[in-house]
């Protein structure tokens, strides 16, 4: 019987086929389809999503599935034979990744309903192609079982974020952004695609999962068992494997807009609202946290690069969190508040909870994508005016648009028992118990990025509120903000099943409470493979990398309670919320970060990032860039172009040669009879 | 008996009386009869080591290209009247339009 498994190629081609139809009407030009070709995207991505939720319940039910589907290029090289192949790797994590890439797509096409379709559009056929295209790169690039086929659709995802982002490419604000963000994530890949081809050079495999994975080659040479099968160029194997990984974390810092690539995702706002729930808040900003989920037993090998992940990660929530509390634009705020909620996730992965990372990419999937489009719902309602300054007193005017935003604010913030208070809480209790446990310089670095994130909750709590009592609460401060333009299902049919699952999300693992109470409540430990998983999850179950990351990695938890720290973080997330009530849940609101003076000038200009990466391009690199061009043109293309004059010349005099008339041929036969003789006479030793 | 000097020497008379033909004539039809005599200069030498030897293939061998002489000359007559037909002469080096 045909099983999950063999249908999960559908999965990623049902998107992709909506693709097709919706590019083949935008090039007849004519409106062929009704709604503009949503209906395709919708039906795609609702087949996915039934197909993704077929394959966590065969997941669940413990079995798995790792099979290449095509080989496109094989060679050998340095002794290593290479496949290049596309595959399918079906293991818990990417069963529920696949759930939440596909059900966000599904809920956001019906939301672009409301959001595209019904304020009047043009070029709909041309963002349903991109919507299309986007969910069936990313839903590839979740299913890839090695690091190339990965990267392939890394890529993919980034340029349907760049097409997404420009779709309004007549003003002149998104095409910038559009081209920011590719230049930017482009940045980071570069180096992903070095740390490619060293993976290649090192292991000669690049797949993620089995026992000839390079993860698991990796960790048996760092065992003293496999030693002469791979290649470390001349460094030391641990070293060298820190400085791959470190390669491969560059496009995860670009993609997953980690501090100093951060800059990027706050002008992708500039594209349409469905587009930045869909790609700079849920899933595609989430490629980069799921890659080094996925190739977790590699980074568990290395201190240092587990190090660097949770200090970046750490200094990210709170950076990002400080920025977004000056700002004035809805989805400015949210844009902050994202990446700054990716750096919770990289601090879960460098503190080696790779449960609680995963855990908060399933709760901030969820929440970010509601607020996004709750943001969404209250730019309708505002005529396009994402100014929170002109809004206000929401609350009466869109009462489902307000209690599916709370939902999502309350988790965000991390306030009990919503989604985002779990799964920040765990991340946090993660990086104090091994903070604490480990030796050393990692365990220093584990416990300043908490201190990070710690301080990070504070601000998270009080940018969140502040957004929610500008928004929603006092008095409208304008007229769109008192008459409102309504909203229709479809903008409120997403809203309330992210809402609902924004507020219960949390519950698939309460660790708190299963201390406290003794009762089993850390279903998603199960599901990630605790001890005793075996055949193929053997080496990617969460068990494994801990283990991984003790005995190699040097990360060791100390005893404290679960339950401390839960209350630390949840009182200090209410205290910064609390503050933004003080503040600003008034009927008149004033601008209070205005007090704060030079600070607030800095914050609100991203603490100069951008005008210091403009810097360095205008003053640095484009001088280098001079003189590489310089060369190029002078000495490489001057060789070329030497070599091709010579010939030119020297033809030019030779052909002169051939003169026609034959009596000529005929002497120069003569001469050259004549110097053979000679030279055999000189030769042979006749005179 | 002759000596073989002898003929080596007519052999390279004649070779040469051939070669200074075709490098100072610009008829045509004198450039052949030149061909020619290079061509009889190495049949001297043929038949003469054939007798030297006394091995019959040398002489066998100039049969041959008493032959492959006669099929030559039929080939460059009929070369020699196109000539004429295209430029009215046989000079040589009238017909110098082959060239770069």
């Amino acid at each position: 019987m045909a099983g999950a498994f063999d249908f999960a190629p559908a999965i990623v081609l049902l998107p992709f086929v909506s693709f097709l139809i919706a590019v083949g009407v935008a090039l007849t030009g004519r409106d062929l389809l009704p709604k503009g070709g949503a209906l395709p995207g919708i039906a795609a991505t609702g087949g996915s999503l039934l197909l993704s939720a077929w394959v966590a319940l065969t997941v669940a039910g413990g079995e798995y599935y790792d099979e290449t589907i095509y080989t496109w290029a094989t060679g050998a090289s340095a002794g290593h034979e290479f496949e290049l192949t596309f595959g399918l790797l079906l293991d818990p994590l990417a069963a529920m990744m696949l759930v939440i890439v596909s059900l966000v797509a599904f809920l956001v096409h019906v939301f672009s309903l409301g959001y595209m379709n019904d304020e009047g559009e043009t070029g709909l056929p041309r963002y349903y192609a991109g919507l299309g295209l986007f969910s069936a790169s990313m839903l590839g690039f979740v299913v890839a079982d090695n690091l190339l086929q990965a990267f392939v659709f890394f890529e993919l995802v980034g340029l349907c974020s760049w097409l997404l982002i420009g779709f309004w490419f007549r003003e002149e604000g998104p095409p910038s952004a559009a081209k920011k963000a590719f230049l930017v994530t482009r940045f980071g890949d570069y180096f992903f695609l070095v740390g490619v081809v060293a993976v290649f050079a090192t292991f000669g495999t690049a797949a993620f999962a089995g026992p000839e994975s390079f993860p698991v080659l990796a960790e048996e040479v760092l065992a003293g068992e496999a030693g002469g099968e791979v290649a470390t160029f001349g460094f030391g194997a641990e070293t060298w494997f820190t400085i791959v990984g470190l390669l491969i974390l560059g496009g995860v810092i670009g993609k997953s807009a980690q501090f100093p690539l951060h800059t990027w995702l706050p002008d992708a706002m500039e594209g349409p609202t469905p587009v930045s729930a869909l790609i700079h808040a849920a899933t595609m900003v989430a490629a980069g946290v799921y890659l080094v989920a996925r190739m977790y037993g590699f980074y568990a090998l290395s201190p240092t690069a587990l190090a660097i992940i949770a200090l970046v990660g750490g200094l990210t929530a709170l950076l990002a969190a400080t920025m977004g509390v000056v700002k004035r634009e809805i989805k400015q705020v949210l844009a902050y508040s994202t990446i700054s909620q990716y750096g919770y996730m990289m601090l879960g992965l460098g503190a080696g909870g790779y449960v609680a990372a995963t855990f908060h990419l399933l709760t901030h999937a969820f929440f970010k994508a509601l607020l996004f489009l709750g943001a969404g719902s209250v730019i309708i309602a505002m005529h396009h005016n994402e100014d929170m300054w002109d809004m206000g007193g929401l609350r009466e005017r869109m009462p489902i648009t307000y209690y599916t935003f709370l939902s999502g604010s309350l988790a965000l913030a991390g306030i009990v028992p919503f989604a985002g208070f779990w799964s920040k809480d765990e991340v946090l209790y993660e990086a104090l118990i091994h903070g604490l446990g480990s030796e050393g310089g990692l365990g220093t670095v584990l416990l300043l990025a908490y201190a990070f994130g710690l301080l990070a909750v504070f601000f998270t709590g009080f940018y969140t509120f502040r957004m929610v009592f500008l928004t929603f609460h006092g008095e409208p401060r304008t007229e769109t903000a008192r008459d409102p333009h309504g909203v229709r299902w479809n903008v409120k049919f997403p809203l309330v099943v992210l809402g609902v699952l924004a507020a219960v999300t949390g519950f698939v693992n309460m660790k708190p409470v299963e201390d406290l109470t003794g009762v089993k409540l850390t279903f998603l430990h199960k599901w990630l493979g605790e001890e005793g998983a075996s055949g193929l999850l053997a080496n990617l179950s969460a068990h494994h990398y801990a283990e991984v990351a003790h005995d190699f990695g040097g990360i060791t938890a100390a005893e404290v309670g679960s339950l401390g720290p839960a209350v630390v973080s949840l009182a200090i997330a209410l205290a910064g919320a609390g503050l933004a009530w003080r503040l600003y849940d008034v009927p008149e609101p004033v601008e209070h970060t205005e007090r704060l003076g030079a600070v607030r000038d800095v914050l609100f200009n991203n603490y100069y990032q951008d005008e210091y990466q403009v810097w360095l391009a205008e003053s640095v690199v484009r001088p280098i860039a001079g003189v590489a061009d310089r060369f190029d043109q002078g000495v490489v293309d001057g060789v070329v172009d030497g070599v091709s004059s010579v010939s030119l010349v020297s033809g030019d005099r030779l052909r002169r040669l051939q003169t026609g008339i034959v009596s000529n041929y005929a002497v120069l036969l003569t001469l050259g009879l004549t110097a053979l003789l000679l030279a055999f006479a000189l030769m042979g030793g006749w005179f | 008996m002759v000596p073989a000097e002898w003929y080596v020497i007519l052999s390279a008379a004649v070779f040469c009386i051939g070669l200074v033909g075709i490098l100072t004539r610009k008829n045509a039809l004198l450039f052949l009869m030149s061909v020619e005599l290079m061509l009889n200069a190495a049949n001297i030498n043929f038949v003469a080591f054939s007798q030297v030897w006394g091995n019959v293939t040398g002489q066998t061998f100039g049969l041959f290209v008493q032959a492959l002489a006669a099929a030559e000359v039929a080939v460059g007559i009929g070369i020699i009247l196109v000539l004429y037909r295209n430029f009215k002469d046989i000079d040589v080096t009238s017909a110098a339009t082959m060239r770069w």
